[in-house]
Parts: C-alpha cells; structure tokens; sequence
C-alpha cells in the first residue's frame, strides 16, 4: 500500500479491499522461534567444533558455569525486550534487558582488570589468534538469532528501530557466547570476559546500524 | 459507533481473522478517533495527511496488536510513532509552512490520559517541549520562538533536535 488516495474515505475502501487475514504476533511464538534459533546455533557448533573437552570428560569448571549462563541469561534477557518491541503499546517497559547487561559486563571487567596485572603476556600473537577465533565463532553463531529477531521485527511495528537493532544484537551475540562456551576449552576469565564479550558488543554494532534501515516503518 | 476499547478491540480481532465489515467499521472509528487525538497537537493543514498515514501504518502494522491485549494503547503507540515522524520530517525540511491558524475545538479526546501526545511532550524538560511545541506545531519562524521563550535562536534549534531525538525514544512511555 504505498499510493495515498486523496480523502479518507477512499483511503479506507482501499484498505478494506487490501484486507487479508493475518496470524498476530504472540510472544510465545517468538519467544520460541529465538529459542529454537539459539539451539540450532549451538548445536551446529558442537556438530562442527565439538564439545568443550572438560565437559567429555565429565569436570565442570564453576567460572565457565558461571560466565556461560550469564551469556545465556542476556540472551534471553535481550530477546524478551526485542519481542516486546516488536509489539508496540503505550505503557511498555523497554528496559528488563539492562539489568542482564549491566550483570554480565562484569566479565569482561574481570577480565580487563586481570589482563592488565599479566602485562604483555595477553598480546601475544598466539593468544590473540585463539580469542580472535573465539570471536569469528560467536559472531557466526549469533547470525541466526540475529535473522530471526529481525525478521520478528519486520513483521513488527518497532516504535525505537535504532534501539530494537541495538538490541536484538546484543541478544544474538550473547546466544553466540553462549554458543561458544559449549565448544571452548578456555576456562581463563581473560578470553572468556574479553574475546567472547567482544562477540557481543560487535553484534550489537551491527544490529545497530544494519537492524534499523530493514525494520523503520 | 463509539470508539470504545472493547468495540474497538472486538473490531480488530475480527479484522485481524479477514471480515471486510468490521475493518470498515474499526478504520471510521480509527479515524475519528484519530482527528480527537492528534487535535491540536498537528498543523490543520497536515491533519489529513497524518491520520490516513497512520491508518495506513495501523493496515500494514495490524499483526503486531495481540488480541489477548488492549487495542487503544496499540493505537496510540502506532500513532504516537507516525507524529514524532512527522514532526522530525518537517525538522528535517526545514518547513516553514504552519503558519496556519489552528483550529479552536474544545473537543477532548475520548482516551485515558496516560496514552495521549500531551502526556508525552510532557515527558520533555520544559525548554525543549516549549520549543518543539512553538515552532513545530504552533508554527512559529525560529526567531519568534526565540522572542517568545527568551532562548537564543541557536538554543531553540538545539532543544528542537534534542527534543525530537528524545521524543523518538519515548514513544511507548506513560
């Protein structure tokens, strides 16, 4: 419907004509078309990368744990802001996502904190190369979540597009930490807290600048 | 017919399953309901144009009202959106076309006032509601503004683009 007619009345028997039946948003349905995406995802790690070695072996590591879930909990944390975006009405809260945010940011300040006291030693080539690696998995990773909650999106009336994209990156790449942590060996806060974070934050610049200009109404 | 939540929510479920009929009916009431609701909050010479741009955001947007919840705040949240649109297009043209005088009805909308534009210009620090209420809907040049309010000229142009930018970001806010 892109013509305008001159009046009104027009208008309306133009849209009334356009009329076809539509399935209405519900969150659950987006809720677990996520989910779904996010297991996919991880799945496809494990089937490709394999299965973090510890956990072959039956030992856990509490910091792993720890970090892994935080991951998991933004994820579904920005997920559940995205849906409701995709839903407008006046009175909604926008803002659940932060509070996971603001938790699981102290990873990668753990991890700074720390890498400073160890000096060069973090920026060698090596060591670089391995997070750098960490980081391609997550960002490729959180793709399809990224596909999905656009699409929600699209199909959606997003009052705040530039904030939705925001948004629905940080959700994606946090199911690619997610993702990644079920592959990676590392239990050291330094990769995890740095080079996995960085999967989010650099998906969340992308859903910043890419979301918005497929999903502005 | 009254453009009451339950009517209106009633019409829309049925629109959303396809009844030609009922559509007919919610898009009256919708537009109606609309010129109540953008009523002096838009120049009346864009006040056509802003209501059918809504109703034609309220036809491709219909599958994003949930009929497990209300439907006027949906349309407020849609409605909202098209206004803050138009206002900043108008910001970006640089427009100087609302001289018009607005009309003076006394009509007030039949919606609860937590979802109406007042109650989100009002989310505004004074200065740049004050501002973005002058120029962008009463119509005055910058300079007039500036005259009326006591700000600079470049201190008007600064809250009407902070003004907006934040208006955008508070479109779903009670």
């Amino acid at each position: 419907m892109t013509m305008k007619p001159l009046n009104s009345d027009a208008l309306i028997a133009d849209l009334v004509g356009d009329l076809a039946p539509v399935r209405p948003l519900r969150f659950g349905a987006g809720l677990a078309a996520v989910l779904a995406a996010a297991g996919i995802s991880a799945a496809a790690v494990v089937a490709v990368l394999g299965l973090r070695p510890a956990w072959l072996a039956g030992a856990v590591n509490p910091m792993h744990l720890i970090a892994t879930g935080l991951y998991g909990g933004l994820g579904l944390a920005a997920t559940v802001t995205v849906i409701i975006m995709g839903r407008p009405q006046v009175g909604s809260d926008h803002s659940g996502w932060r509070w996971a945010a603001l938790m699981a940011a102290l990873l990668p300040l753990a991890g700074l904190i720390v890498a400073i006291g160890r000096g060069a030693e973090e920026l060698a080539p090596d060591v670089m190369l391995y997070g750098a690696e960490c980081l391609t998995i997550g960002a490729a990773a959180s793709l399809l979540v990224l596909g999905v909650l656009t699409a929600w999106l699209r199909r959606g009336a997003p009052t705040a597009p530039t904030r939705a994209g925001l948004v629905a990156g940080v959700a994606a790449g946090a199911f690619g930490s997610f993702a990644v942590s079920i592959h990676c060996p590392a239990n050291d806060i330094v990769h995890i807290g740095i080079w996995h974070s960085m999967a989010v934050l650099a998906m969340a610049g992308l859903g910043r600048v890419l979301v918005p200009r497929l999903v502005r109404w | 017919m009254r453009a009451d939540e339950a009517t209106l929510a009633h019409l829309m479920a049925l629109s959303q399953s396809g009844d030609r009929q009922a559509y007919a009916a919610l898009l009256e009431a919708c537009q109606r309901w609309l010129r109540g609701y953008y009523s002096r909050r838009i120049a009346p010479s864009s006040l056509d144009d802003l209501v059918q741009e809504t109703l034609i955001a309220l036809h491709t947007k219909r599958a994003s009202w949930d009929p497990t919840r209300p439907f006027l705040p949906w349309l407020a949240a849609i409605a909202r959106y098209r206004w803050v649109d138009h206002l900043r297009r108008l910001y970006r043209a640089d427009e100087r076309e609302l001289n018009e005088e607005l009309l003076g009805s006394d009509d007030e909308p039949a919606i609860a006032a937590r979802i109406s534009i007042d109650r989100l210009l009002g989310l505004l620090p004074p200065a740049q509601e004050r501002a973005i209420a002058l120029v962008k809907i009463d119509g005055l040049s910058i300079a007039e503004a500036s005259a009326a309010t006591g700000q600079s000229e470049s201190l008007v142009k600064v809250n009407i683009h902070r003004g907006l930018k934040k208006l955008a970001l508070l479109i779903e806010k009670e």
